[in-house]
């Protein structure tokens, strides 16, 4: 079977070597391969896009392995692989620095928030349904992240199963 | 074995349930496996009882029921009351079904090992033993070598231990997250579904007996994180007690969380989550579409394995006859083991 992939890689020299040499080790073929260095992504990334075949396995092992060597794998045969991370947050929200916040989760790698709503209640605590974006296997560092927050602001979290 | 004599301890809704379904299903159990089920005691907050040839399970339920003390039970009504109980007559299985203490676990603890002592098997629905001693209590039972059997301790009527540890025996079990406490799945349903606040929806739930007059035990989740120390004990086989689990409930969770969560597609649900990595009970975030949506006082669990991935079973976690369902099938096991 045939697996059209698209990763990240830093635009530096050797990178490119060091995602293509897992492939054939792992028993899967190179079948194109095509490097967009002008298409840059804000932190310095390149868009990688390529195309392997394989048995199942093979191209399932190619991918873990990526994932292990913390390659970013942005689509997968067409799906997007973008997560969302849905939380709840109580407590004073606005009062602690909302910007700060949002700021301290878009400095972290492959995180940034998407979306913010806010209910307020008068002057007491507010209620916030926090919505990151991240790269697939981020999910842990997101949430790692939103609750050092939490601990810090003496934020409730309602965080997702 | 054909006969197998039981002694009921604890004669509240949970117990009485186990006299009723008793009598509901002592043909069958004499058909299909052989043993007859006779009671010869049983044993409320301070009365009991008592009578070496059986007493009849409807006539049980009746006195209870109209005088309130086992002690008026005709002819063999005794004084007798709690672990002395288990010395005024000769039994093979005790079906322990006292309220849950989760201070010293009493009295619970002691009538167990007590029978074990004695080399007698025992079916529990008590949570408080243990969550706070489950290693001591398993090492009593090995030492005794007798059969100790505990599925209606959590989840009521839904199988979950007997599921990993004998349906699911091929597989690795990672972790366990579930809905183990329908009173707080019930005020969150409300809150969710009615818009109403969580104070008024706790009122209610006191009125409809779905929660009790002091709630703490089970809106504070300290019922919940009971039940998963009991599954990392006897499915993950983790050696932690009540104090390894971190806790939060429900009372803090307001209808701006619930609303806010519901225009996003989740629901808020009090989960347990039992793993190598973490045991925890807490307000959580659920996909409307997913198994975990379930509505009113249900609870669910969905097991993670290395070989059947995902497994989700979903049932009533408390009632009378449900929770007595468990035990019986419990006591039904021990019986086709001898």
């Amino acid at each position: 079977m045939r697996m059209n992939l698209i990763l990240e890689i830093l635009d530096v020299p050797g990178q490119l070597v060091s995602i293509l040499s897992p492939i054939g080790e792992l028993g899967a073929n190179l079948v194109t391969i095509v490097h967009k260095r002008e298409i840059k992504a804000e932190e310095g990334k390149v868009p990688v896009q390529i195309t392997l075949e394989g048995e199942r396995e093979n191209l399932q092992a190619v991918t873990d392995k990526f994932k292990e060597m913390g390659v970013n794998l942005i689509e997968v045969d067409d799906t997007i692989k973008k997560e969302k991370l849905s939380t709840i947050l109580y407590g004073h929200i606005i009062d602690t620095d909302l910007r700060d916040s949002v700021d301290k989760i878009n400095a972290v790698d492959g995180l940034v928030v998407s979306d913010l709503q806010l209910k307020l209640d008068g002057e007491l605590k507010s209620t916030a349904l926090l919505t990151i974006e991240l790269d697939v296997g981020k999910r842990e560092i997101a949430y790692d992240k939103v609750m050092e927050i939490a601990k810090e602001k003496d934020f409730l979290v309602i965080d997702e199963v | 074995m054909d006969e197998c004599k039981l002694v009921i301890l604890g004669f509240g809704a949970v117990g009485q349930g186990v006299a009723r379904a008793i009598s509901m299903k002592k043909e069958m159990i004499k058909d299909k496996f052989g043993v007859s089920l006779k009671i010869v005691a049983a044993g409320d907050s301070s009365t009991s009882a008592i009578c070496q040839d059986g007493l009849d399970e409807e006539l049980l339920l009746k006195t209870k029921e109209e005088s309130g003390k086992l002690k008026n039970y005709p002819e063999y009504g005794s004084e007798i009351s709690g672990i002395d109980i288990l010395d005024a007559v000769d039994y093979d299985c005790l079906i322990e079904a006292t309220p849950t203490n989760i201070v010293d676990a009493e009295p619970a603890k002691s009538l167990t090992l007590k029978a074990f002592a004695d080399g007698k098997d025992v079916v529990t629905s008590n949570k408080g033993h243990l969550a706070l001693f489950y290693k001591e209590i398993i090492e009593a039972k090995e030492k005794a070598g007798v059969d100790f059997k505990f599925e209606a301790s959590v989840g009521g009527a839904m199988p979950i231990i007997n599921l990993c540890q004998d349906t699911l025996a091929s597989c690795g079990i990672s972790s366990i997250k579930g809905i183990l406490n329908g009173t707080t799945n019930y005020i969150l349903s409300r809150m969710t579904t009615e818009g109403m606040t969580y104070e008024n929806t706790l009122a209610e739930s006191q009125q409809l007996g779905i929660a009790e007059t002091d709630p703490t035990q089970d809106v504070e989740g300290i019922d919940a994180a009971c039940k998963v120390v009991i599954l990392a004990n006897s499915v993950l086989g983790i050696d932690a007690t009540y104090d390894d689990v971190e806790v939060r409930g429900i009372s803090d969770v307001s209808l701006e969380a619930i609303n806010l969560a519901k225009e996003e597609g989740y629901y808020v649900k009090l989960i347990g989550e039992v793993s190598k990595k973490q045991l925890k009970v807490s307000p959580r975030l659920v996909k409307k579409n997913s198994p975990f949506a379930i509505d009113g006082t249900l609870n669910l669990a969905t097991v993670t394995t290395d070989l059947a991935d995902d497994i989700t079973v979903m049932g009533k976690g408390a009632g009378s006859l449900e929770t007595a369902s468990a035990m019986l099938t419990d006591l039904i096991n021990i019986i086709r083991n001898k």
